[in-house]
C-alpha cells in the first residue's frame, strides 16, 4: 500500500503544542536546535500569547512536523509521496531533502512576519461549508468591491472551501451564503488574507529569498498546493512554495491526486489531526491517521508492515 | 484493364505478408526467453522490450473490473529508450501505472472509454500535454474501432488459467477479453496473456490457443474490484419513494419485460423492492423477466421469488460465484457450470435487445441532456450511452417498446426506453438541474471535439425525481420538455421556473405523474419495504451461496 505524509497548515496549532510532541531524542535535539537559530525558548515559542501571531504560528508548524518526521527518516521509514497544506508545504518540501531544516525556520519566519505586517485587523478569512466552488465564485464576484476586495481562496474539500480579504466584504457574503444553500458559514481567527492576490508581494519576496538558497531535488514527489501536480524538481517546489500564498491552496485535488497515484494511507504530521478528518471525510477507501492522535508507535507499525 | 509491364511487375514484387513478416521477427525475438508459449515471471519486462516496438497501437486490458495489472506494471518498467511513443488503447483506465507510463515517456497517445478511478491525474496531463488525447468512447464504439481504425499491434490482457499450448479459461470475468484479443490476432498482431496460474486441463476452453501468442504465469492474481456490490444499509427512503415510482409509473405502466440498471443505490432498490412491493401489485411475471446485468446481490431475493427469467452479464461479481453456479437456469454459464460474461455482447445487447435503460445523472439541461462530468476531471463514458439510447437499427417490437410510439403515421415505430434517475440537489447544495451542463466547460478545458454529454436529451423518454416522473416522450415541443422537467425538479433554478397551474395541466395530460397519481403514498416509503435491508441478509436469501469481500460484511 502507498503511503503519503501530510504536514498540516495553519488552525491546526494549540498553546504548549511543542510538549505534546513523541518523545524522541531527534525530536528534543531539533527543538534545541530551533531555539538556538531563533533565539528563544520553546514556551516562549508555544504560549498562548504568542501563537496569536502568524509567525510563531508558522514556526511551531513546522518545528513540530518536522521533528516528528525526521523520527520516520531515522526508522528508515518513507512515504511515497508528501505534502503540505500552504505553511504545512515548506515541512513537506523540508521532509523530501528540499531545504534544510535551518532555512525553512527562517523562511516560515519571514513569511509570518510579512503576513502579519502587511495588512491590518480589517482582513481575514472566512470559512464557507455545504456550498460548491462555482456558485461561490459567482457570489464572491459579486460582492467584490475596489474598497472590500474578496476572494475564494482555498479549496479544502468540495464542500468546504474558504474566502480571504477584507472582513466587511467576507461578512457581505457569509450572510448572504448562510440564506442561500450553505450549511455554515464563518470568520475565521486570523488577521491576514492569505492564498489570494493580496499577498502577491510576499509572493515574489519569498521567490527572491528562495533563488539565494541551494535548494536540493525532492527525494520524495511532493503533491503541490497551486495546481495539485506532482513536484520532482527544484524550480517547481521553489515556485510552489513562494506563489503559494497567493495563491488558492487546492488541497482536495493535491491529495485527491495521491489517491489517484495509489495512495491509501495517509499519515498527518502533528499538530493536530485538521487534514486526517478532511481525508476521511471525502476519501472513503483510505486510511487516514494522526500522530497526535494515534499516536507515533501505531503509525510505524502500519508503515513498516 | 490492361497492365503495364512496370506495374505488372511491381504486383508480383509486392509482398502480401508484410503483417505476418514482421509478426513472426517479433516472435523470433524472443526465442532465448521462452519456453513454448510460456514468459518465464520474471522475464516479462525483456520479452516486452523486445515484443513491443516503438509506436505501436497496444490494447492494454484496463477492464471495467478486471485489470491485467501485472502486465501493466511491468509495461512501466520497460526501458523508455527501447519502447516509446506507444498509443495505447483501453476500455478503462483504472490503475496509477496506467497513466505512469505517459509519465515516463513509454506511451505518448490514448484513445479510451472510461477513466473514472484516473479522472484527475488524466485531465492534468492532457492540460500539460503529457497526454496526447485520441478521443473519448463508448464501449461498443472503442471496440468497434479495433477493427477499423484502432487495429492494435499488441493486446496485453488476462485469464484465470491457461494451459502449456495457450488456451484459457478467462472465468466468471470473461469481460471483453475474447474481443481484445481477437482484434489482435487476427491481424498478425502480438497477443500477450497474464494469467493467475498454469495448469494441466483447464474448467472450459474460453479463448482457443490458436489466439494466442504468449502467455506468462503473474506474480500475483489480476486485481478485480467489485464494483457492483451496493449495501442495502445505504439505501434511503427518497431512493425507495423513486423505486416505487419507478416501478409503477414506468415498469407495470409500459410492461417493461426486459432492462438493463445501472450500479447506483436507487436501481438497488428497484431490484430489493420487486418481491416486496412489486410482489403487492401483483406484477410478479409480468415485468422485469429478462436482465443484461453483472450478477447484482441486490438481484438474489427478486431471483429466489421467481421473478427473473435470465440474466446475461457483461462481466463477474466477486463473491457471487457460487450462487450464479448454483442457479444455472437463471445465468449463462459453460459446460464447467461458472459464469461466462461478455462485455462486448451484453452491450450489445442492451442497445438493441432490451426494452429499457435506467440509470442515474449528476446533472440534467431543461432539455434532458444529461452528464456526470465534474469540472477538472475527464472521466470518458463506459457502457451507459450504448444503452442509454434508442438504436435506429431496432425492427423488433415488444410491448414497451411499442407503447412509446406516439402517432399514427402508418411508419410510426415504437422506442426504447431511457430513465433518468435523479434527486433533485446532490452534494454541497449543487443543484442537478441546470441551465447548462458543466459538461461545455469541460469540453474547452480539455480541448474535446464534442461536448461529454452521457445521454442526450432526444433520447431519455423517461425523467424521475423525488417529486414524480415526466414522460418525456410523450412530446415533440423543446418548450413543454422544458415545463415538464421544472415541475418535477424542486427548488432548483430550473424548478423555480414551474408554476402550479401548468403543473396543474401537465398531470391532466398525462404529461406528468406526481406519488399521489401512481397510487404511492410518500409515508409508505420506507426501508422495511426492502426485501434485504443489509449484506448478511442477501448472504441469508443466497442459501450461505453469495460469499461477500470482507470489506462488505458487518458481522
Amino acid at each position: 500500500m502507498q503511503s503519503a505524509f501530510l504536514f498540516p497548515g495553519q488552525g491546526s496549532q494549540f498553546e504548549g503544542m511543542l510538549h505534546y510532541l513523541p518523545k524522541d531524542p531527534i525530536i528534543k535535539e531539533l527543538l534545541d536546535e530551533s531555539c538556538e537559530v531563533l533565539n528563544t525558548t520553546i514556551e516562549n515559542l508555544h504560549s498562548k500569547e504568542s501563537l496569536s501571531t502568524t509567525k510563531a504560528v508558522q514556526q511551531c508548524l513546522l518545528i513540530a512536523s518536522v521533528s516528528t518526521y525526521k523520527v520516520f527518516e531515522k526508522e528508515g521509514v518513507v512515504p511515497n509521496y508528501v505534502a503540505g497544506h500552504s505553511v504545512g508545504a515548506f515541512g513537506a518540501a523540508t521532509a523530501a531533502g528540499v531545504l534544510t531544516f535551518k532555512d525553512a525556520l527562517r523562511l516560515v519566519s519571514l513569511r509570518g512576519e510579512l503576513m502579519q505586517s502587511s495588512y491590518n485587523d480589517g482582513y481575514g478569512m472566512a470559512v464557507v461549508l455545504g456550498m460548491d466552488e462555482d456558485r461561490l465564485t459567482e457570489i464572491v464576484k459579486n460582492f467584490y468591491t475596489d474598497e472590500h476586495p474578496i476572494y475564494v481562496s482555498n479549496r479544502n474539500s468540495p464542500t468546504q472551501i474558504t474566502l480571504s480579504g477584507s472582513k466587511k466584504g467576507l461578512e457581505h457574503v457569509l450572510n448572504y451564503v448562510k440564506h442561500h444553500g450553505a450549511i455554515n458559514a464563518s470568520l475565521l481567527n486570523v488577521s491576514t488574507p492569505s492564498h489570494c492576490p493580496l499577498f502577491n508581494d510576499i509572493g515574489d519576496t519569498l521567490l527572491y529569498e528562495l533563488n539565494k538558497l541551494d535548494l536540493k531535488r525532492p527525494n520524495i514527489p511532493i503533491s503541490s498546493n497551486r495546481n495539485s501536480r506532482l513536484l520532482r524538481n527544484v524550480d517547481d517546489v521553489k515556485e510552489d512554495l513562494a506563489k503559494s500564498i497567493c495563491y488558492p491552496v487546492r488541497w482536495y485535488d493535491a491529495v485527491n491526486l495521491l489517491y489517484e497515484k495509489g495512495a491509501r494511507l495517509l499519515i498527518e504530521m502533528p499538530p493536530g489531526e485538521v487534514l486526517t478528518k478532511l481525508a476521511n471525510q471525502t476519501f472513503q477507501d483510505v486510511r487516514a491517521l494522526s500522530i497526535s492522535k494515534t499516536g507515533i508507535d501505531d503509525c510505524l507499525y502500519l508503515l513498516s508492515n | 484493364m490492361v497492365l503495364t509491364n512496370t506495374e505488372s511487375l511491381e504486383r508480383k514484387m509486392r509482398s502480401w505478408t508484410t503483417r505476418l513478416d514482421a509478426k513472426k521477427e517479433r516472435v523470433s525475438s524472443v526465442r532465448d526467453i521462452v519456453d513454448g508459449v510460456v514468459i518465464p515471471t520474471n522475464r516479462i519486462v525483456e520479452a516486452l522490450e523486445r515484443l513491443i516496438k516503438p509506436g505501436d497501437r497496444v490494447v492494454l486490458e484496463g477492464n471495467n473490473q478486471k485489470q491485467a495489472s501485472f502486465l501493466s506494471q511491468s509495461l512501466v518498467q520497460v526501458n523508455p529508450k527501447k519502447v516509446h511513443d506507444l498509443h495505447m488503447i483501453m476500455s478503462s483506465i483504472s490503475r496509477p501505472e496506467h497513466l505512469d507510463i505517459f509519465e515516463e515517456g513509454i506511451a505518448r497517445k490514448i484513445d479510451f472509454s472510461y477513466a473514472g478511478p484516473q479522472s484527475l491525474r488524466i485531465a492534468q496531463m492532457i492540460e500539460d500535454g503529457k497526454v496526447e488525447l485520441g478521443d473519448l468512447h463508448t464501449y461498443v464504439e472503442l471496440y468497434g474501432r479495433l477493427f477499423i481504425d484502432l487495429i492494435p499491434s499488441v493486446a496485453l490482457v488476462a485469464a484465470d488459467k491457461a494451459d502449456r499450448h495457450g488456451n484459457l479459461y478467462t472465468g466468471p470475468n470473461t469481460e471483453e477479453t475474447p474481443t481484445l484479443v481477437e482484434a489482435a490476432a487476427f491481424r498478425d498482431g502480438i497477443v500477450i496473456v497474464q494469467v493467475n496460474e498454469l495448469v494441466d486441463e483447464l474448467p472450459r476452453v474460453d479463448i482457443p490457443s490458436s489466439w494466442i501468442d504468449f502467455v506468462v504465469v503473474a506474480d500475483k492474481p489480476y486485481e478485480l474490484e467489485p464494483l457492483f456490490t451496493r449495501d442495502p444499509r445505504h439505501i434511503t427512503d427518497i431512493q425507495i419513494l423513486q423505486a416505487m415510482m419507478v416501478i409503477r409509473g414506468i415498469y407495470e405502466k409500459h410492461g417493461v419485460k426486459s432492462l438493463n440498471h445501472g450500479i447506483g443505490f436507487n436501481t438497488a432498490a428497484i431490484e430489493l423492492l420487486l418481491p416486496t412491493y412489486g410482489e403487492s401489485l401483483g406484477l410478479k411475471g409480468k415485468i422485469c423477466t429478462n436482465w443484461v446485468l453483472n450478477p447484482h446481490p441486490t438481484l438474489i431475493p427478486a431471483i429466489e421469488s421467481g421473478w427473473v427469467e435470465s440474466v446475461h452479464c457483461f462481466g463477474g461479481e466477486l463473491g457471487m460465484e457460487q450462487y450464479v453456479a448454483a442457479r444455472r437456469d437463471i445465468f449463462f454459464t459453460g459446460k464447467d457450470g461458472s459464469l461466462r460474461s461478455n462485455r462486448t455482447l451484453a452491450q450489445l445487447a442492451g442497445q438493441y435487445a432490451v426494452d429499457l435503460f435506467i440509470g442515474s445523472t449528476l446533472q440534467m439541461d431543461a432539455y434532458g441532456n444529461s452528464s456526470t462530468v465534474t469540472k477538472g476531471r475527464v472521466a470518458g463514458y463506459g457502457g451507459a450511452p450504448n444503452m442509454g439510447h434508442d438504436p435506429g437499427g431496432r425492427r423488433h417490437s415488444t410491448e414497451a417498446w411499442y407503447n412509446m410510439m406516439t402517432s399514427d403515421d402508418p411508419l410510426a415505430r415504437g422506442k426504447k426506453l431511457v430513465v433518468q434517475v435523479a434527486e433533485t440537489f446532490q452534494e454541497a447544495n449543487k443543484p442537478v438541474f441546470v441551465e447548462s451542463l458543466d459538461a461545455i466547460s469541460v469540453k474547452d478545458k480539455a480541448n474535446l471535439a464534442v461536448a461529454p454529454v452521457m445521454i442526450y436529451g432526444e433520447d431519455v423518454t423517461h425523467v424521475v425525481t423525488e417529486e414524480g416522473i415526466a414522460y418525456l416522450y410523450k412530446t415533440d415541443s423543446s418548450s413543454e420538455k422544458r415545463e415538464m422537467i421544472a415541475s418535477i425538479a424542486g427548488v432548483t433554478p430550473i424548478g423555480m421556473e414551474h408554476n402550479p397551474k401548468s403543473t396543474e395541466r401537465l398531470r391532466e395530460k398525462g404529461l406528468i405523474a406526481l406519488p399521489e397519481d401512481l397510487g404511492i403514498r410518500r409515508a409508505d416509503a420506507k426501508r422495511s419495504l426492502l426485501a434485504a435491508k443489509n449484506i448478511d441478509e442477501l448472504v441469508q436469501w443466497s442459501g450461505g451461496l453469495y460469499t461477500p469481500p470482507a470489506k462488505f460484511r458487518s458481522w
